[in-house]
């Protein structure tokens, strides 16, 4: 048995854009309704005689993975991550080089995979394991363990279209859980459940690395990441800039967020919006990573809408660098009653404040959202901008310290 | 545990095989979960089952038996046309939804990885309880006509191996090709309708003219219809033509998979 688990070599793969998905015949098709349809949106079907772009989600990649190594994937949204896992787990094929596993894989891109709402809690334990490989001997025996793991034990004989979201994700993540390859792929999946059960999540992925399994995680949980794995592959543009110790390679990636900030350098494109920069100022408009717990702290986006926008939704989200979600927050949140503004086509400049008086000390990260309004969300782009709270002592009694919370809001008291 | 060894360059049929056998448990919880939702919720739950082929079988008698007068010979025409009935209820069972059921399993597709094979070919276990009810159906109307049993017989298994091959041949070349041309959704319906009409199943394969016979066994399901009867009800017998219609399922199937492999390839990023 050789040390190594998995080795890749020169690994890259390839997407052309401007091919349509399924087929010519289709886009062909699709083309002409889209052209008898005055209202569709022509950007959706691309022209078959448009050139192709080639597009490499990841290029030149080189590693080895030892044996019983955790190994945390980070990056940007886009930088290749879920390729990569995408093609060692052999969803897809790379289009030039090749990698060599050594054990058996399981891998975890999504919880639930090929859950049936009409089947049993029980019957979908079964399914979905045996989707993620294991044998129905195995899922026999891990049965009631799986059962007490999820804490639906009442309802495992119900249909889980009865289930509420929340039990059918602890459902999910308890069978996948229960895996025991050698070898793990992960993609960001504790993200799911509450805070509760994301701990116990957690706590369970924990004893999984610990046993001296292979794991593979992609999170953008920094915090999971540091507690998981000792060592981290940095991804940038479908290329690795940095294998290394894992807290070198999480400071390196902040590293990166931070430079957003100072680089004039696009956060994120796609045929329908660019965000072009991110900034977090103060008050007086100076550009700041570190607050004082008391100041506002004012978010501003540039973006670029390349088309009118009907019902555009823009959003934020805070989180902390464990992954915890403190808040989001729309533009619309404040509108009585929701009116159907278009936005148009151009640059726009957002700004955010967020008061002060409001977090504990600690590091909270930003994630930035883009939506039409009750229709569907355009995208979701994670870690665009960090900062630091110091906690200010105005009140000296008042000790961020010895409050075990993310937040720690100065509110208003009175008695009669 | 036994050492599992995987290099993205290796390619192999034997591999291929191999892998399928060991996805074994998949392919069955497939064909499981299918078997249970179809149902799941309706009122007369596994009554339809009976009903469908009953209801195609009284529409054969009005048409071929009263309105055309078709001659069957010996065999009594409910016999003879349900016979047929069992065979291609089967087939085209087994094609529509394999041929849609790469699509239907796209999320799983893209999320996770098995030799995508496995969900064409868990169909043809899902249709294989409309075939035992088609089966049943037969042998009561056998114990009704009274119609006995010859040594033939023996070779119903045979016929009916032939009758998997046949429309997991085409439910393979289907799944395949919807990924590519979704067009092909909408030829699935065409070739059960027209299919139906243009295999023996509701007159025999006699009354067609000797000159176009071998057109006519270019459809892979006129043999194996054939087959059926000269197995369950000892008439007729296996023509060369027969052999056509063997010939063809075999070059189906082995393109079909030759096919379906090329296109595997590829499934996760164009599904």
């Amino acid at each position: 048995m050789s040390e190594v688990a998995i080795r890749v070599e020169n690994l890259g793969k390839k997407y052309e854009i401007g091919l349509s998905k399924a087929g010519d015949l289709r886009s062909a098709f699709g083309n002409f309704i889209s052209k008898l349809n005055p209202l569709s949106n022509k950007q959706l079907v691309q022209s078959p005689n448009q050139p192709l772009k080639e597009f490499w989600a990841l290029k030149d990649i080189n590693f080895e993975i030892k044996k019983g190594e955790a190994v945390g994937i980070i990056g940007r949204n886009g930088a290749g991550k879920s390729t990569l896992l995408k093609l060692l787990s052999r969803i897809t094929k790379p289009t030039t080089g090749y990698f060599t596993v050594d054990g058996r894989v399981s891998s975890l891109l999504e919880v639930g995979t090929g859950f049936h709402m009409e089947l049993t809690g029980r019957e979908n334990i079964y399914l979905n394991g045996t989707i993620l490989g294991m044998k129905r001997r195995e899922i026999k025996e891990k049965f009631d363990e799986i059962v007490t793991f999820s804490g639906v034990k009442q309802f495992i004989d119900t249909p889980v279209k009865h289930y509420s979201s929340g039990m059918k994700v602890r459902l999910a993540f308890s069978v996948a859980a229960h895996l025991e390859p050698e070898i793990l792929l992960i993609d960001e999946v504790l993200a799911v459940g509450d805070a509760e059960f994301q701990k116990k999540c957690l706590g369970k992925m924990e004893d999984i690395t610990g046993q001296g399994r292979t794991v593979l995680f992609v999170s953008h949980n920094m915090g999971a990441v540091k507690k998981l794995c000792n060592n981290g592959i940095l991804l940038d543009s479908g290329k690795i800039v940095i294998i290394d110790n894992v807290v070198k390679v999480i400071s390196n990636y902040l590293n990166v967020i931070d430079r957003y900030q100072t680089n004039k350098q696009i956060l994120f494109q796609n045929e329908e919006i660019c965000l072009n920069s991110i900034y977090l100022k103060d008050k007086k408009g100076n550009l700041r990573k570190e607050f004082n717990s008391l100041e506002d702290i004012y978010i501003a986006q540039e973006i670029i809408l390349k088309n009118d926008v009907p019902n555009f939704k823009i959003g934020l989200e805070v989180v902390t660098s464990f992954g915890i979600k403190v808040f989001s927050s729309f533009h619309n949140d404040r509108d009585d009653h929701y009116n159907s503004n278009t936005l148009p086509a151009g640059k726009h400049v957002v700004t955010t404040i967020i008061p002060g008086k409001y977090f504990n000390q600690g590091e909270f990260h930003v994630n930035v959202l883009f939506g039409i309004h009750m229709v569907r969300w355009i995208y979701e782009i994670p870690h665009v901008a960090r900062f630091h709270i110091n906690f200010s002592i105005e009140n000296p009694y008042f000790s961020a310290n010895k409050r075990d919370s993310i937040l720690a809001p100065m509110l208003e008291w009175s008695f009669k | 545990m036994a050492e599992v060894h995987y290099d993205s360059r290796k390619k192999g049929v034997g591999l291929y095989i191999k892998e399928l056998f060991e996805y074994g448990d998949l392919f069955l919880i497939l064909a499981y979960r299918d078997l249970r939702v179809r149902y799941a919720q309706t009122f007369l739950g596994l009554f339809w089952a009976f009903l469908q082929p009953a209801a195609t079988l009284l529409i054969f008698i009005l048409i071929f038996n009263k309105a055309v007068k078709v001659d069957t010979g010996d065999v009594p025409y409910p016999l003879f046309a349900l016979t047929g009935m069992s065979a291609w209820a089967y087939f085209s069972f087994v094609l529509s939804q394999s041929g849609q059921s790469i699509i239907g399993a796209q999320e799983m597709v893209k999320k996770i990885y098995f030799p995508r094979l496995v969900i064409p070919l868990s169909k043809a276990v899902v249709a294989f309880v409309d075939f035992m009810i088609a089966i049943i159906f037969v042998v009561i109307l056998m114990l009704i006509y009274q119609y006995p049993i010859t040594l033939k017989l023996i070779w119903f298994p045979v016929f009916f191996f032939i009758n998997i091959f046949a429309a997991l041949s085409i439910g393979i070349w289907l799944s395949a090709l919807t990924i590519r041309y979704r067009d092909f959704i909408h030829v699935i319906p065409f070739l059960v309708q027209f299919g139906l009409y243009a295999t023996p199943v509701g007159y025999p394969a006699s009354l067609i003219p000797e000159k176009f016979q071998f057109i006519y066994h270019l459809n892979p399901m006129s043999g194996v219809v054939e087959g059926f009867r000269y197995s369950i009800l000892g008439i007729g017998e296996i023509s060369a033509f027969s052999y056509v219609s063997f010939l063809i399922i075999g070059i189906f199937f082995v393109s079909g998979m030759i096919y379906f492999k090329k296109v595997e390839k590829v499934m996760a990023d164009i599904v």
